[in-house]
């Protein structure tokens, strides 16, 4: 993976148990976050955030209704 | 008063006068300076208005229950309404976990954004026809002719039930929520509701005759914890679906649109702009508008939260509409910004309550909003005319948002033909199905 200027990778993740799908991530950074089919819950498939979508994916976590997105950099 | 009661914070609020209504903006900026206190109305109850504490308690169903015992089988506590004024239990929404849970995994696989993404023909299509009826007139009633039809031919398609039959529930399911409480039209608007209530205790035997898929079928289906569910359970749990389908989606529309026709400027950016502008917007409207404007909980237990004593028993409302107007969360809270970023909005509840219709919901108003901005960009609603909910205690509603606009061509069929016509596509290809788990 390669790393950020300043050799810093940025981390996300849903945590599972504050999650509660109302899906604002996924419209935020849909290139980031995945819904499930069924319940519509988020997750982040690749924890490893690509460098053109920090300020999505930051963007995403500040406006989650739960407060369930971590990241981590 | 006697000693064992604590001193606590008092103030006084009453959420179904039409001052309230009125005075939105400055009652929200006074109860804020105290944001958890305990008011006289209904009984007695504590008033929660800012973000932080609405998001601190709403998260905890241990603390709070939602729980409506009617039959007092349980602990005898009252639900999500205050005043109280349903004799039954209103479904997932007056249930605690782990029961609330399992309804709602029965429930999320015709409610995901998946599951809702089959229907968006239908919705455009429906709400084509809307319009189509009036285009050429050069008049519309944005609730009766528009948002009061295609949310309600939705629910009724997730259900399973007849799409023409939107129109039977239609008025039972609008008055139930903006009767106020004291108004000498209840008795009978409640009446017209039982008859609803009726009629949903009817399809549910129709349903176990002849199985078609759709939400009803789930729950006629379902074992909850060992059990088959009672009819008055399912039949509040279908009320609720009503209700929740039929009146908020339309609620939003009819608010926001007509904030648009008194921002003419701001209408013209969204209008050059939607991909960009839509999503945010509706989030912003969500929050500025607040259909849904709080719920009701019951403490569970002894506690000190905020400095305050609060105690097993006592009935608590839990305001997203003043939350979402927090200027610690919402800078310039009083502003509808159609770029807003960091929308954490409440609009849909928070924690395992979040409406679970939250993404029909988005997906038919902004199909609405879609079709109304290109077909009927410069239309303008009679604020005159317009018909307000009296009590915005239980939805922030409209009942009647004339408009007038330049007429326009017709694209296709008329209402009726359109909704017999996915009436028959619903019959042959099954569409009420639930989505399955791709397992990707």
């Amino acid at each position: 993976m390669a790393p950020l200027s300043k050799g810093i990778v940025m981390k996300a993740w849903v945590d599972a148990d504050k999650c509660q799908g109302h899906t604002l991530c996924a419209m935020a950074a849909g290139e980031f976050f995945v819904l499930s089919d069924v319940d519509g819950h988020a997750s982040a498939p690749n924890e490893t955030v690509p460098p053109e979508l920090e300020a999505k994916v930051r963007l995403a976590a500040g406006g989650c209704p739960e407060q369930a997105i971590v990241i981590e950099a | 008063m006697t000693d064992t009661v604590p001193s606590r914070a008092e103030v006084h609020y009453d959420r179904h006068t039409p001052e309230y209504r009125e005075q939105f903006e400055q009652v929200t900026a006074d109860m804020q300076r105290c944001p958890v206190a305990w008011t006289e109305t209904y009984g007695g109850h504590w008033v929660i208005s800012d973000h932080k504490s609405v998001f601190d308690l709403a998260r905890d169903p241990q603390l709070l229950s939602s729980d409506h015992d009617p039959h007092n089988e349980r602990k005898g506590y009252k639900g999500i309404s205050i005043p109280s004024i349903s004799p039954t239990q209103t479904g997932i929404l007056e249930m605690d976990p782990p029961d609330q849970k399992d309804y709602r995994a029965l429930m999320n696989p015709y409610l995901s954004p998946a599951a809702v993404a089959r229907w968006a023909p239908m919705v455009a299509d429906i709400t084509r026809a809307c319009l189509d009826e009036k285009i050429e007139s050069g008049s519309i009633d944005f609730v009766d002719d528009l948002a009061n039809i295609v949310p309600a031919v939705m629910t009724m398609a997730l259900m399973g039930l007849p799409l023409a039959d939107w129109v039977i529930y239609c008025e039972p399911a609008h008055a139930v929520i903006y009767t106020p409480p004291d108004s000498a039209d209840v008795p009978r608007v409640m009446e017209m509701y039982f008859g609803m209530v009726a009629k949903l205790h009817s399809e549910l035997e129709a349903v176990r005759q002849r199985p078609r898929p759709g939400l009803v079928h789930a729950l006629v289906t379902a074992e909850i914890a060992g059990a088959t569910p009672t009819d008055e359970l399912l039949a509040g749990m279908l009320s609720l679906l009503i209700g929740g389908g039929f009146d908020t989606t339309t609620s939003l529309t009819a608010k926001s649109l007509d904030w648009l026709s008194n921002n003419p400027g701001e209408r013209a950016r969204l209008a050059a702009d939607l991909p960009g502008l839509i999503n945010s917007a509706t989030e912003e409207f969500l929050r500025f508008f607040t259909p849904a404007p709080g719920d009701g909980r019951t403490v569970t237990k002894d506690c000190e939260y905020a400095g305050q004593q609060l105690r097993e028993g006592d009935r608590l409302w839990l305001s997203w509409a003043m939350a979402n107007r927090d200027p610690e969360v919402f800078p310039e809270p009083n502003e509808v910004k159609l770029d807003r970023t960091n929308n954490r909005h409440s609009a849909f509840g928070l924690g395992v309550h979040r409406c679970i219709g939250s993404n029909v919901a988005r997906a038919i108003y902004k199909t609405m909003l879609t079709q109304v901005l290109e077909r009927m960009p410069d239309f303008v609603c009679d604020s005159e005319a317009a018909v307000h909910y009296p009590t915005v205690g239980v939805i922030n509603g409209m009942q009647h948002l004339p408009a007038t606009f330049t007429p326009g061509t017709r694209l296709g069929d008329g209402l009726d033909a359109t909704i017999a016509r996915w009436q028959q596509k619903c019959d042959d290809e099954q569409l009420a199905n639930p989505v399955v788990a791709t397992g990707a």
